[in-house]
């Protein structure tokens, strides 16, 4: 089979009409996208000092991993304020259930985005109807 | 002048007269449905997705960069629509060996007619992998402009180029055995 062939079939494709009430469908589907209140943005504001506190957290028990695991090797020395401040940190955290803030802070963004995706989702389908 | 159009209404929708929104729908309804219906050869899911079409059309309208044609930004986003959703849920698929069946009885010795002939080709386009029967449907559906035809897919026009070769190597080696004979017939 040669191209010219292929060319001359699929050139001369069938065209079909859109029915007569499409464009006032797809208009009405509009119209209710506008009526719509707009999607409930995440609170990055009321967020952000959690995730800041679960970020540096997260910063500093990596960072006194790391020190406890040099510490453990032979022939280091690890300044003494260091090991001072990671130690005490790694304490206060402890008493404050800082793994727990954590665990809540990245639970409620993960249920919150999949709330939207699940809300996302059902207005299309409304639309789509 | 048709660009113009566009690009009028679309500002007058920005600025909140939704109505003008139907122009667009009423200019552009014909070529989106007739390609969403060369995709899923379904008259009734052409339909639903061109109408998804417009309605994502309409959502990102703000976010159409005025350097481009307003045609290649609205292809584009629904070609991707298009896609995305025949990869979600595929058309009624035929497996690329029953294209080769010859539905009428006198293709056994001879060839088929051309009508036959015509529907094996769409048939064997039908069943090709989705990245070359992207390509070849949105080739033919712009008159055979590769420039057009790569907008529409967001692909450098190498790939596209390289894909149809890859598609027409495909289609030739499927479809040989139909064509053959009639065309053996007709230069005799």
């Amino acid at each position: 089979m040669r191209d010219p062939d292929l060319d001359r079939i699929l050139s001369k494709e069938e065209e079909i009409l859109p029915s007569s009430g499409f464009a006032a469908s797809v208009m009405e589907a509009v119209q209710r996208e506008a009526a719509a209140p707009p999607p409930i943005p995440f609170p990055w504001k009321r967020a952000m000092p959690g995730l800041c506190v679960a970020g540096l957290t997260l910063v500093s028990l990596i960072t006194a991993s790391i020190v406890l695991i040099i510490q453990g090797m032979p022939g280091q020395s690890i300044p003494r304020q260091w090991l001072t401040a990671s130690a005490s940190f790694v304490a206060a955290s402890r008493n404050f259930g800082v793994a727990w803030i954590l665990a809540a802070l990245l639970l409620s963004f993960a249920s919150v985005k999949l709330a939207m995706h699940l809300a996302a989702n059902r207005m299309s389908g409304y639309q789509r109807i | 002048m048709s660009a113009r159009e566009d690009q009028a209404d679309v500002e007058k929708v920005l600025a909140g007269e939704i109505g003008a929104f139907e122009n667009i729908v009423r200019r552009w309804q014909n070529p989106l449905v007739n390609l969403a219906y060369r995709f899923c050869r379904d008259r009734g899911r052409a339909e639903e997705m061109a109408q998804e079409a417009f309605l994502r059309a309409y959502r990102s309208l703000d976010r159409w960069r005025r350097e481009a044609a307003f045609s290649t930004w609205l292809y584009a986003l629904a070609t991707n629509l298009y896609c995305s959703e025949l990869r979600r849920i595929p058309a009624r698929m035929v497996a690329l060996d029953d294209v080769t069946e010859p539905r009428d009885p006198r293709a056994i010795d001879g060839g088929l007619e051309q009508e036959d002939q015509d529907r094996a080709v769409r048939r064997a386009v039908h069943a090709l992998p989705a990245k070359y029967r992207e390509a070849v449907t949105l080739f033919y559906f712009h008159d055979m402009d590769i420039a057009e035809a790569s907008r529409s897919l967001s692909l450098p026009e190498g790939t596209v180029k390289a894909r149809l070769s890859r598609a027409r190597a495909l289609l030739r080696s499927r479809l040989s055995q139909h064509f053959v004979a009639p065309l053996l017939r007709k230069e005799a």
